[in-house]
């Protein structure tokens, strides 16, 4: 089960990820959005594009069996995107998830957890801290 | 980019955005985010988790509000951070008309060249996100 003891916890970092400009313009289109920024030769991402990347270093979560956490059980509770720049398209990038903070309330985990997002040289490009709120028992 | 200046002040109103979500707008969305979570997509799942049916994605609604202000700021490079809580699911039918999200802001504090941006995103009555602000660059 997870508890406060897991605070502190980093995962090795994701498989690299390449920013593209079809992605980001795939992206922007799910958004309905126009923006030229997004388009044209050298376009930078949305700032919500940032939680693709996050997302799978969220998975080692879910995967990590000592946790116990079941995924449909996980409630995305809020979220955080700090830019130190924006994410453009040819940026190759890690993303490297901390467990920040666990309480627990009843049958509810609360988790803080923030994932960086890290080019190869070790430029931080962006924050994403996400607190997930975990339900111990199914619903009734 | 251009760096032209916005005129900001605290109480500047952002134009109102009113978009809609349909199924289709989640399931390009779970393509292009790679969430496929079915409770996106499959009122199957959804109701198998207690759900009346599919809702929409929050990163999704997150997405669609910060769009009121980089069609405000123009270069969505400004955005320096945002941050919003999912108070509320967006229900999305498999209509032709789906589901309406409502986006307002207002700028709530300047400094040293930073906007806060308050936003305000309603489905209906229902107040989908909380606490959503974004800090915007104006300098």
């Amino acid at each position: 089960m997870i508890s406060d003891s897991h605070a502190g916890r980093s995962y090795p970092p994701t498989e690299p990820y390449e920013v593209t400009r079809a992605k980001i313009a795939e992206f922007a289109a799910a958004l309905g959005d126009d923006n030229p920024a997004y388009r044209g030769e050298n376009p930078i991402a949305p700032p919500t594009f940032a939680a693709v990347i996050a997302g799978e270093a969220w998975q080692a979560l879910w995967e990590d069996d000592e946790l116990g956490l079941a995924l449909h059980r996980i409630v995305h509770g809020d979220q955080r995107i700090t830019h130190h720049r924006p994410l453009r398209a040819g940026d190759t990038v890690t993303a490297t998830l901390t467990i920040d903070k666990v309480r627990v309330r009843g049958a509810v985990d609360m988790i803080n957890s923030s994932v960086t997002l890290t080019t190869p040289p070790g430029e931080v490009v962006c924050t994403a801290a996400s607190t997930f709120l975990h339900n111990r028992e199914e619903q009734a | 980019m251009t760096a032209t200046e916005l005129q900001v002040d605290v109480g500047t109103e952002l134009p109102t955005l009113v978009m809609r979500l349909t199924r289709e707008t989640l399931v390009r969305y779970a393509g292009a985010s790679g969430d496929f979570n079915p409770i996106h997509y499959s009122d199957f799942h959804a109701r198998a988790l207690g759900l009346p049916g599919v809702i929409g994605h929050g990163m999704l609604t997150m997405g669609l509000a910060l769009r009121a202000v980089t069609d405000w700021a123009g270069d969505p490079a400004r955005v320096r951070s945002a941050f919003v809580r999912f108070t509320r699911p967006i229900p999305v039918p498999d209509d032709d008309s789906g589901a309406e999200l409502i986006v307002k802001g207002t700028v709530t504090k300047l400094d040293d060249g930073i906007a806060t941006v308050q936003l305000d995103a309603r489905h209906g009555e229902d107040k989908v996100l909380g606490m959503a602000t974004a800090e915007v660059d104006i300098s």
